[in-house]
């Protein structure tokens, strides 16, 4: 379970504060399939980022699993992105200098790439329709290719929680189709706890659970 | 950028190459980090490029700048460490060339238990070799005894004879000379040719090779036709070469030599004026030896007029050096030989003779080396630094580029530490191939300047000089990528990636 407890978060830009999140309180059940939607400015990447550990509230707290993110270190808040998390960026956020297959190693680069993790990464491309692409560098890749290596990296940690960010913004209408495929296949193999950003509601079923924002608050 | 970042100015092969090789040394953990920091080297060639030749130049140059220093240790070890014997000279005479001492005290020396073999010699700057100017590298006349030279166990020129031969008794009272090599090459000299020495005709009848250049620089001849065309009257030598029988170790001998002679005074020097009259090119150099010695020997007090301190017949100076009254009997030699005697030494404490040995010439140049090892490194200093500014300058750009790529590793589970490495693998790798690249040029550059250029200069980088360099550049990278590293590091996941 994921418990976000009145959650704020202001940006400091230049003399201005800007209100991302103004005491945003939720729930998000293990093993469901969640859509974050609103107008852009809403707080839903603000949000999304908070979840996962890559930015700090300004105040108010989320818990996982009745843990507190604000009181883990920064060692475990590391291994947390490393191991619990998976992350899908709109503009995908590939490193050029790295083939498909690095990419997708990636996060374990620091800790060392034995030949299980590989083997795994490889067969994970492979699922994605890029077992021929594994050597091609990101330049080289399709939009849709770049966001199926994005995936793959996402799905060999093995997360517990997948967060996409506006996964099919830059794709075609089949390509992004293709995307939520994907998605709902890890949700449906592993149990795994997926949180969409969207602006896009063709894709959100009746299961899914969706928490529309606006304005930095939940919209009633 | 986007046209530097599609060129390749490095061979396919080589990135492979690299990855494997450092698959082979490395751990997992170190291998994938060190591949990417690689590649990410390799997408900005022409920067890395650039960095590269930054510290290449500068570390080429510390190397070839120590290597002066080095090639000086190298070369005084190497040479005084082939001569076994004492040299007995004047006080402060810093080489035998500026020392004049009484003829007569080798047979005193002679009878001191312990000694040898002594062998007087004289030595003389060489001005003019068939007509050309000599300055650089300097050449000498060496005059020695031949008989007791002959009677020494080792003598570095005899036993490194390479064409002709050694002087013997026969060319006692001939102008037969033998000659370096660097000599005979410079002028076109073998055996058997005659050469005209600061006016006057010599024979070659040998030459000799002992790969140094402090020894290198000779043409050996009798000592009494030395007298015939040099100032040094039939009075005095430069200095004696003391052969001992090695009863008693080399700091006791030096202490009896010195004993026989302790306040004694160094009487006046006696040129011979035959010389001087019978060879204008001599009598003009010698009038300007004179002036020039003089004029530093008077220390002010004379207001340097050669013309107020006359060398007549007799020689008399007065011994200003000692604070003595005027006699012509109690005069330095050091005033003609453009040295003062020390102050601080009185009549009691004054050695007159100074005795050293091959471990006295190298501390004296080991101290010279010294001095000249703190100007190296201040030149070196200039140059590091240079490449310290460059190596930020490329890192901080390449990671200012690569804020949203920080952030996306962070995003993955990338802690501070672990992109802190990264950044520092780049710039250290920049420091390790700087560091290889100017070894290796440094260290080509000392052997092309060695065989181009054999009697200006021995220069030498030695393997310890070399590993030092290059972890030196090692360390020079790793501190030049610190600053952009931790400013990569601090960065928040979301502020890095937002960035983009």
């Amino acid at each position: 379970m994921i418990r976000i407890q009145n959650i704020r978060k202001v940006y400091q830009r230049g003399d201005s504060e800007v209100h991302a999140l103004r005491g945003v309180t939720c729930e998000v059940a293990e093993n469901s399939f969640n859509f974050v939607v609103g107008p852009s400015g809403s707080g839903k990447s603000s949000l999304l980022y908070l979840i996962g550990a890559l930015d700090q509230p300004t105040s108010g707290d989320v818990q996982i699993h009745d843990r507190s993110l604000s009181q883990f270190s920064n060692k475990q808040r590391d291994e947390f992105r490393r191991n619990q998390i998976g992350f899908v960026f709109q503009s995908f956020n590939l490193l050029r200098n790295l083939t498909a297959l690095d990419n997708v190693l990636v996060p374990y680069m620091p800790v060392g790439i034995s030949s299980e993790l590989r083997r795994r990464a490889q067969e994970l491309l492979d699922r994605v329709g890029l077992k021929d692409r594994m050597t091609h560098r990101p330049n080289h890749l399709s939009g849709g290719e770049q966001q199926r290596v994005a995936i793959a990296r996402a799905l060999l940690k093995q997360p517990q929680m997948v967060l996409a960010d506006e996964p099919t913004g830059e794709l075609d209408s089949a390509t992004g189709a293709e995307v939520f495929g994907y998605l709902r296949d890890l949700h449906a193999e592993q149990s795994t706890t997926v949180i969409v950003v969207t602006h896009d509601e063709r894709y959100i079923r009746d299961t899914d659970r969706v928490i529309a924002l606006r304005d930095g608050k939940l919209a009633v | 950028m986007s046209t530097f970042h599609n060129c390749r100015p490095f061979p396919p092969a080589t990135l492979p190459l690299f990855c494997l090789l450092i698959s082979r040394i490395f751990p997992l953990e170190a291998e994938a980090m060190l591949k990417f920091a690689i590649r990410n080297l390799f997408s900005r060639p022409v920067r890395s490029i650039l960095a590269l030749l930054g510290l290449t130049v500068a570390i080429a140059g510390m190397v070839g700048l120590f290597s002066v220093a080095e090639g000086l240790d190298s070369m005084v070890n190497t040479t005084f460490g082939r001569i076994p014997g004492l040299l007995a000279m004047q006080p402060g005479a810093p080489v035998p060339l500026f020392s004049s001492l009484p003829a007569e005290w080798g047979e005193e020396i002679e009878e001191i238990e312990g000694v040898s073999v002594v062998n007087p010699n004289i030595w003389q700057r060489v001005n003019l070799i068939n007509n050309e100017m000599v300055v650089s590298p300097p050449r000498f006349l060496f005059g020695a005894d031949i008989s007791s030279r002959l009677a020494l166990k080792a003598d570095v020129y005899r036993d490194d004879m390479i064409a002709g031969r050694y002087l013997t008794l026969k060319d006692q009272g001939t102008r037969n000379v033998v000659i370096s090599k660097p000599i005979a090459n410079e002028f076109n000299l073998e055996p058997g040719d005659i050469f005209n020495v600061n006016g006057y005709d010599l024979t070659v009848v040998g030459i000799y090779f002992c790969e140094s250049l402090l020894l290198d620089v000779a043409i050996i001849l009798d000592i009494d036709e030395i007298r015939s065309i040099s100032r040094f009257g039939p009075d005095l030598v430069s200095s004696f070469y003391v052969e001992t029988t090695k009863e008693f170790d080399d700091e006791e001998m030096i202490d009896r030599i010195q004993r026989v002679f302790v306040g004694r005074d160094l009487p006046a020097v006696k040129f011979s004026s035959q010389n001087i009259d019978a060879n204008p090119i001599q009598t003009v150099a010698n009038f300007f030896d004179r002036a020039l010695k003089s004029f530093g020997s008077d220390n002010g007090k004379n207001g340097g007029e050669p013309e107020d301190r006359p060398i007549n017949e007799n020689n008399s100076h007065p011994n200003e050096a000692n604070g003595k009254a005027t006699d012509s009997e109690k005069t330095s030699t050091s005033e003609s030989s453009g040295m003062s005697q020390p102050d601080a030494i009185n009549d009691e404490e004054f050695f007159p003779l100074e005795v050293r040995n091959a471990n006295d010439w190298a501390k004296r140049f080991t101290r010279f080396s010294r001095d000249l090892n703190i100007f190296l490194a201040v030149l070196t200093g200039i140059g590091v630094t240079i490449a310290v500014l460059s190596i930020v300058n490329t890192m901080l750009m390449s990671v200012s580029e690569r804020i949203v790529e920080f952030g996306i590793l962070k995003a993955n589970g990338w802690t501070k530490t672990d992109v802190l490495k990264l950044v520092t693998f780049e710039s250290s790798l920049l420091g390790l191939a700087g560091g290889v690249l100017g070894c290796l040029f440094g260290f080509l550059a000392t052997q092309f300047f060695n065989h181009y250029f054999p009697t200006r200069a021995q220069l030498y980088a030695s393997p310890e000089l070399l590993a030092f360099s290059l972890a030196f550049s090692i360390l020079v990278g790793v501190i030049g990528g610190l600053y952009p590293a931790v400013w990569a590091m601090r960065m928040m996941p979301m502020d890095a990636i937002r960035r983009g």
